[in-house]
């Protein structure tokens, strides 16, 4: 036994190997997917560490309230004199946290309930997807609206958790479909004929091909909780963080007279810019993946 | 600020000042000779949003009856430092007040008429009144014990109406209470109340099983009267609603209005808004004649002052912001704490931060806005303690309050850590961020504090009479009775309420009462006082018996702090004087109305 086990080591190992030189191949045809790669990762340094480079409080200078961008503080000061780039550093945790949360249960939760709903089929399959279609007929914000009024989200996993429980039936739906497609497939019949089990058809076979799909779903899902949270802190119904990027646009908008003059418009562009990189990383990223996952492209 | 001050003053029924013109540039025809003519373009502070659907209903805060405009009330208080007796005419030309303010007697405009050209009667007020009760108010209240309710109303002549004030539970807000009741055209309105109205609400203002079931039937009416609007816009004002869409409504002049020869504008627009920064916009733009109390961020102060005929118009506002206290949690029962707060927060630097344009820092808790309280108190302000900021007083103060400091943070007397969370409504911007500048200073101080925003304001003040919040924002000074004043601090929300004309004291948590402060109060060089009766006695008493009240609750607010006083609001408005000229001046009590009530009165001219 022990004779077979070594090559088949070996072996994944191998198969590892050659994965990861595809992966560095794929990424240097294109730089700006190392962009891209270096941005996510960068904000995910930030959210780890970002708030430890800074002192809690964060110091103010009253003197110099809405200061425009210098050396010192390169996105200027906000309405009590606090550094701009300081709030956007130390409120990238919070942001990613719940973006992390949102996009771990929306794909758990869409992913299980479609395989099992595509895969059962029948009357699981019909149940679950009419709780599905009502789930996607809530409109999510409004829905979110008169939860806060509630409900206050006071934790980043709360917020995260709300927004993923809201979120996960687009993948539920896309799953299903991809597993009915696959569910036919010779290699499927096959692990059906050797009288493998649901769990081990399941886990072993059909998971595994829709792994670059989950994975993609995965970000994409990090980019619309930024966006739904950021929405909701901007419009002022989630609690007040001063360095939460939400709150920072609404303050640069509503407090700050951003959209009137120009003294709060760093205020304003320094949370901006933020969503705006990081989104523009997972995009970058998103497009490497399709292409190390998808034979076709590959092999190009 | 987002929604602002304006829509929490036009909450609490105080006038906010709105007003505006403009557009007059745009080039319209005007109509009228002489000084007249021309558009003028504001916003209607009390209205964010303009509803086409809307009724004419100057109740409903949807519907379309701009108060000074198409909107009238039976005259304009003027909101004095310390006479609430005094007003501008409205639909009344004049009034004659008993000495003991027990009936006052209202002489109409002899040749005011309707848009539609019936004249303006006594009938008409008296109805008016009868709508009132349905709407619930101060003068014209179902509850028999209610202080300050007219007890009787009668029609002398054509003219004449005659209100008398009950006077088993009198108080001096009668008369004010009286004033501010709208005026519609009881023509319009027909079919609205039953015919035997006034004889329902005779069974009502008894007692008894009837007289309950007589007030649930006129309170069931109130939504009925709400929702009710006459096809077209029948206004006793100076102008009267031609048109409108979402984004304005354009008023023609009332050519029947008894003083529409010195009407100056001969249309009015008000453009639509939804929050401050299109308020902002509009007046960088030139676009607004005037723009009623709007609060502004200093930069955006500077671009509007900018734009040529913008010019800015300070008054006073009898309204102060001030951070109160639930004294039935810990450990804000202790007096101590309370004033070791006051202590370390810099209200000047929160006012800097916060509305600098819109207020000025408080001298001191006195429970007044200093401009009334230097009236008031004189001399006396000055021997307030002024609670300026001294870290070392707020540590003795913490300590005598039995707290402990480990490693720099102060914990309760227990050990357990203390927090001080600080709640406010979201959308009122100046708030959040002055909120957020006293937990920064009392976080420097050692004091570990946070801010936790509401959605609303009306689901705010909910939960805050619930009893939910530790501390939270707290509108307050709302003169200029003094009874109005102090009961923000010793009255229902602190357990104080008036029933069947007396006083009575409920348990924290009981009866609205959140505030949850003691009953009585050992004020130094007073004595131990009861300070909600002796707000309560300042319904009924007057002169210096009145000042002399004044002068223990200051001193008892300022000892004892139910609230900190933060600031006091100055009514900061812009006027634009490229179309139109004779706009109140700096300190007039006409800022203290909308722009409608100068424009009916006869002052703004169209700029020759």
């Amino acid at each position: 036994m022990s004779v077979t086990v070594v090559p088949a080591a070996g072996a994944s190992a191998t198969v590892r190997r050659n994965f990861w030189r595809g992966v560095w191949r794929v990424m240097r045809r294109k730089p700006s997917r190392m962009v891209g790669a270096a941005i996510v990762a960068g904000f995910a340094l930030m959210g780890i560490f970002g708030p430890l480079l800074y002192p809690d409080p964060l110091p103010r200078d009253t003197q110099a309230l809405y200061a425009p961008p210098s050396w010192r503080h390169p996105f200027g000061t906000d309405f009590e004199g606090t550094d701009v780039l300081a709030l956007v550093v130390t409120g990238a945790r919070y942001v990613l946290l719940t973006a992390a949360v949102t996009a771990v249960i929306t794909v758990v939760l869409g992913t299980a309930i479609g395989l099992f709903s595509g895969f059962k089929r029948g009357r699981w399959d019909s149940v679950l997807m009419r709780l599905t279609d009502m789930k996607l007929t809530i409109p999510g914000l409004p829905l979110l609206l008169v939860l806060s009024t509630i409900w206050k989200f006071t934790g980043a996993i709360e917020m995260g958790l709300v927004l993923g429980l809201l979120g996960w039936g687009g993948v539920a739906r896309a799953v299903r479909s991809q597993t009915l497609s696959l569910r036919e497939r010779g290699f499927i019949e096959a692990a059906r004929g050797l009288g493998l089990s649901t769990g081990h058809i399941v886990g072993r076979e059909l998971l595994p091909s829709m792994a670059p799909y989950i994975a993609m779903n995965t970000l994409i899902a990090v980019t619309g909780a930024v966006y739904a949270q950021v929405g909701l802190f901007f419009l002022g119904v989630l609690p007040f963080e001063a360095n939460n990027w939400g709150v920072m646009l609404n303050l640069a908008v509503f407090g700050g007279g951003a959209l009137t003059t120009t003294a709060a418009l760093p205020y304003l562009l320094a949370p901006l810019l933020a969503i705006l990189l990081l989104t523009l990383g997972i995009v970058l990223v998103v497009d490497a993946m399709d292409e190390i996952f998808n034979p076709r492209l590959r092999e190009e | 600020m987002g929604r602002s001050l304006t829509a929490v003053v036009s909450i609490l029924g105080l006038a906010a000042v709105t007003a505006c013109t403009g557009g007059g540039a745009a080039g319209e025809k005007s109509a009228g000779g002489g000084a007249g003519g021309g558009v003028y373009t504001t916003i209607d502070g009390n209205k964010p949003g303009l509803d086409v659907n809307g009724p004419f209903n100057p109740w409903n805060p949807k519907g379309n009856s701009f108060q000074g405009f198409n909107a009238m009330r039976i005259a304009w208080s003027k909101n004095h430092l310390t006479d609430p007796n005094q007003f501008y005419p409205g639909i009344a030309a004049s009034w004659d007040i008993a000495p003991d303010n027990s009936s006052i007697t209202l002489h109409l405009h002899p040749d005011n008429k309707w848009s539609d050209g019936q004249p303006v009667t006594a009938e008409d007020v008296k109805f008016s009144i009868a709508l009132a009760y349905t709407q619930g108010s101060t003068a014209f209240a179902l509850d028999p014990g209610a202080a300050g309710a007219a007890s009787d109303v009668e029609v002398v002549d054509d003219k004449t109406v005659k209100i008398t004030q009950d006077m088993k539970n009198p108080s001096v807000t009668f008369v004010r209470g009286v004033m501010d009741s709208f005026v519609v055209p009881e023509h319009a309105w027909e079919g609205v109340l039953p015919a035997d109205f006034w004889d329902k609400l005779e069974t009502a203002r008894g007692e008894g099983a009837e007289a309950e079931a007589a007030r649930g039937e006129i309170t069931a009416l109130s939504e009925k009267v709400l929702a009710f609007g006459p096809p077209k816009d029948v206004s006793a004002g100076p102008f009267v609603l031609e048109r409108m869409n979402p984004g304005e409504a354009l008023l023609v002049k009332n050519k029947n209005f008894y003083n529409a020869a010195n009407v100056g504008p001969d249309q009015v627009k008000l453009l639509n808004y939804t929050g401050n920064e299109q308020i902002w916009n509009y007046l960088t733009a030139g676009k607004l004649d005037n723009a009623p109390f709007t609060a502004v961020p200093a930069d955006v102060m500077k671009r509007i002052v900018a734009t040529p005929g913008n010019q800015v118009v300070k008054g006073y506002s009898p309204v102060a912001v001030g951070l109160a206290f639930n004294q039935s949690k810990k450990p804000y029962d202790d007096v101590h704490v309370r004033r070791g707060l006051a202590h370390l927060i810099d209200r000047a630097e929160v006012v800097k931060i916060a509305s600098p344009e819109g207020g000025t820092a408080a001298v001191t808790t006195s429970g007044i806005h200093a401009k009334a309280a230097r009236e008031w108190l004189g001399g006396e302000l000055d021997a307030l303690e002024p609670y300026n900021v001294d870290p070392a007083k707020a540590e003795e103060e913490f300590k005598a309050a039995g707290l402990t400091k480990k490693d720099g943070k102060w914990a309760l007397a227990d050990g357990k850590p203390w927090k001080v969370t600080i709640h406010i409504p979201a959308p009122f911007s100046d708030w959040v961020s002055a909120a957020k500048a006293i937990t920064s200073q009392l976080t420097t101080a050692g004091v570990d504090a946070e801010v936790v925003t509401t959605a609303d304001y009306p689901l705010y003040l909910s939960e805050l009479a619930e009893g939910k919040y530790d501390l939270g924002f707290w509108l307050m000074a709302l003169g200029p009775a003094p009874y109005n004043i102090y009961q923000r601090l010793y009255g229902g929300s602190n357990g104080w309420n008036i029933l069947g004309g007396k006083v009575e004291h409920s348990a924290p948590g009981k009866n609205g009462n959140w505030m949850g402060g003691a009953e009585t109060v050992d004020v130094e060089g007073v004595g131990e006082v009861n300070p909600g009766e002796l707000t309560a006695k300042l319904n009924s008493v007057s002169g210096d018996e009145q000042k002399a009240v004044i002068g223990q609750l200051a001193k008892a607010a300022n000892q004892d702090l139910p609230v900190i006083q933060l600031w006091d609001y100055v009514n900061t408005q812009f006027v634009n004087t490229n179309r139109f000229t004779g706009f109140p001046a700096d300190d007039s009590d006409l800022l203290r109305q909308p722009s409608g009530v100068w424009i009916q009165l006869g002052m703004l001219k169209k700029k020759q």
